[in-house]
Parts: C-alpha cells; sequence; structure tokens
C-alpha cells in the first residue's frame, strides 16, 4: 500500500509574485527561506505524487455551479491560467495522477463524502504559487482538491477535519509502492475587497498556529468555527490547513515559518505535520 | 444575496480579450448583461459601496484592477464603506 511521506501548509498571496520586488528584504528573505525549507522537505520525502488543497479563485467554478469540495481527476491539468503567473511559471499543463484520484473519489463517497469531481481543473496560483515558489519538481503528479473558502456557504471546519481524515485513510489503502504527500495551499489572515482590506490579524494567527501546535482537533475546530466569521475573508483558506491536520490525525505539526508580511497584504505561515508522529 | 449578471459580468472580465474589450468601451459590453438600471449605474459611476454589498469580495477587487481605479483608490473607496466580511 502508500505511505503518506509527508503533509505541508503553505500561504499562497498572488503578491508574493506580482508585488516580489516590492517586497522588504527582510520579508523577502523570510518567504524565500520559509519557501526553500518547504521544498527541501517535500524534496526529502521523495513523492511519487502530491494532493494539492486550495480554493478555487473563481476560475473553475461560479456562482451558477459551486462545489463545497471537488477533486481534479485528470491525466493532466491546464495552468497556471493568470497572465502575471504564466511569466514567472511558464507551465500550460501540470500532470496528474487518476488512479490516486479516482481511489480518493471511491474511498470519499464510500466514507459518506460526496465531492465534485473535474476531468480538466485548471490550476490558479493557488496551487501553482507554493509549487513555483518551493521549487517542486513540475513533473511531480498532482491531485489537486478544490476546497471553497471562497463564496458562502462554506463546508464547516469540523468537515474539513474529516475530509483530512478521510484522505490519510485514501492514501494509505491505495494500492501499490507510492509516497504521497498533501499540501494545503492558503491563509493565514487576509482581507480581499472588503473594508479591512490589506488588514492582517497577527494575534489571530498565532492563536491559530499554537492550536495547530497543541494538536487537539476539537479545539481547534471551535475556535475556527467561532472566529473565521469575525476575520478577514481570506482566513476562510485555514480550513484547507485543518484537513491537512486531519490527514495528519492531528499531531505533527512543525511551524516553518510565520510572518505578516503588509507588502502582499497576507499574514504568511508554512508548516509541516510529520506523519511519523502519529 | 449576490446579483448575478453583475457577478457574472465581474467573472466574464478575467477573460483578457473580454477585459480588454471592456476598457476600449463599457456600453457594448453592458449590453450583454441583464442589469437592472441602477446597478448599471452603479457600475459606470465606479460606486464601489453600492457594488460591495451585491458580489463576492474577491470579484469586486478584480473588477476594478480591470477597470482601471488604482488600487490606492479602490482601497479608499473599499475601506470606506466599512462593510467587513462580505
Amino acid at each position: 500500500m502508500a505511505e503518506l511521506a509527508g503533509i505541508y501548509a503553505a500561504s499562497h498571496g498572488p503578491l508574493i509574485v506580482r508585488k516580489w520586488d516590492s517586497v522588504t528584504p527582510a520579508h523577502q528573505q523570510a518567504l524565500s527561506g520559509a519557501f526553500a525549507e518547504l521544498g527541501r522537505r517535500i524534496k526529502a520525502a521523495r513523492l511519487d505524487a502530491l494532493v494539492i488543497i486550495s480554493p478555487d479563485h473563481w476560475v473553475n467554478f461560479f456562482i451558477d455551479n459551486l462545489p463545497s469540495i471537488c477533486v481534479g481527476v485528470g491525466a493532466i491539468h491546464p495552468g497556471p491560467n493568470e497572465p502575471w503567473l504564466i511569466k514567472e511559471y511558464p507551465h500550460t499543463t501540470l500532470p496528474g495522477h487518476p488512479q490516486l484520484a479516482g481511489h480518493i473519489l471511491e474511498t470519499a463517497f464510500d466514507a459518506g463524502f460526496e465531492p465534485s469531481v473535474s476531468h480538466r481543473m485548471i490550476l490558479d496560483h493557488g496551487f501553482c504559487i507554493p509549487l513555483m515558489k518551493a521549487g517542486v519538481d513540475p513533473r511531480l503528479p498532482i491531485v489537486p482538491v478544490v476546497f471553497n473558502d471562497i463564496e458562502p456557504p462554506f463546508p464547516s471546519v469540523r468537515r474539513c477535519y474529516a475530509w483530512g481524515e478521510m484522505l490519510a485513510q485514501a492514501i494509505r489503502s491505495m494500492p501499490g509502492d507510492l509516497r504521497i504527500g498533501v499540501l494545503a495551499s492558503g491563509g493565514l489572515s487576509h482581507s480581499i475587497g472588503e473594508a479591512t482590506m490589506g488588514l492582517i490579524e497577527e494575534e489571530f494567527d498565532r492563536e491559530c498556529l499554537a492550536h495547530f501546535s497543541k494538536g487537539d482537533p476539537g479545539a481547534l475546530c471551535d475556535f475556527l468555527t467561532q472566529r473565521l466569521p469575525q476575520v478577514g475573508n481570506g482566513a476562510s483558506e485555514i480550513r484547507n490547513w485543518v484537513a491537512a491536520h486531519g490527514a495528519a490525525g492531528g499531531r505533527g505539526f512543525e511551524l516553518i515559518n510565520y510572518s505578516a508580511v503588509p507588502e502582499v497584504i497576507v499574514g504568511c505561515g508554512f508548516a509541516s505535520w510529520n506523519p511519523a508522529s502519529r | 444575496m449576490r446579483d448575478y449578471w453583475l457577478s457574472k459580468l465581474f467573472f466574464d472580465l478575467q477573460d483578457p480579450a473580454k477585459a480588454t474589450e471592456y476598457r476600449a468601451g463599457r456600453a457594448q459590453v453592458l449590453a450583454r448583461y441583464e442589469l437592472e438600471p441602477q446597478v448599471r449605474a452603479a457600475v459606470e459611476s465606479d460606486d464601489v459601496a453600492f457594488l460591495a454589498q451585491r458580489v463576492n469580495p474577491y470579484l469586486l477587487r478584480f473588477y476594478f484592477l480591470v477597470a482601471g481605479m488604482s488600487e490606492e483608490e479602490f482601497l479608499r473607496r473599499i475601506r470606506a464603506t466599512g462593510a467587513a466580511h462580505g
């Protein structure tokens, strides 16, 4: 059976790429160092495939059809789609892993989840920025999973945690001698298109990270269920981290770096979970 | 509530070709969308506060980038709404 060989999380704010030159040298060093360490850990895990959980920023879906969770099952995934990102990450497609995606779907439906399916999921900056900045080999097959973190109603925090638990079960029951990783993309606090746009809620971020470190899933879910509606809309992407935490069984969280970076208007977080700590 | 046709306009303008056409002349693009008169008037007058109540905040922010409003001006206007977490 396959092995869950690594679990990771990273922020993906577009300004990390679009306005990199505006980022202070100190913050450039912090972000570059965090992405490099993330990339080092991913490379050391010798992955055969990577499941990436990210929101869809109005690329694949619209309000006439907006899934809560969607799994990309294609052999290839087009992307990136944003012109400003194509310049820096010049790929037209990235490889998929239909067998793993299909197994995740089968496991999900057996476990009482009903994700949507995309046979041609476009990969926006949420998927591509962590891959690019961490220097992940673009030949690594990926299974993209979209969580709706963008437009209410959102999947509940507890459901996201349970989805992560199911994802770990799917990976560990995948036939074959594969090493599979999970990467949660997004967060931490930021606010887009709201009156609070640009505000980074560092106290919230640090409290959130403390909950991940403590590992108590119930307390984490309670905290986020209460607080997410009160902070900037971008923090909703922490749902993806919660799924990663679920995949790790709520254990082994290790913060790589947290930096509140006003130049990219995001509380930028980077982390990994040690699956061996289960 | 979301205004469907307003949201659809903003969503469609992610297409660079449509965005170019829009910047060249809003009227012919707006004519393709079943916008209510007051909504169309708000689009034509760049009424950030009015539009913010009717679309997803990410689409709102994207739209005003496409429409040519400076980031500073958009921030000034959206912060003036005082309507957080929409």
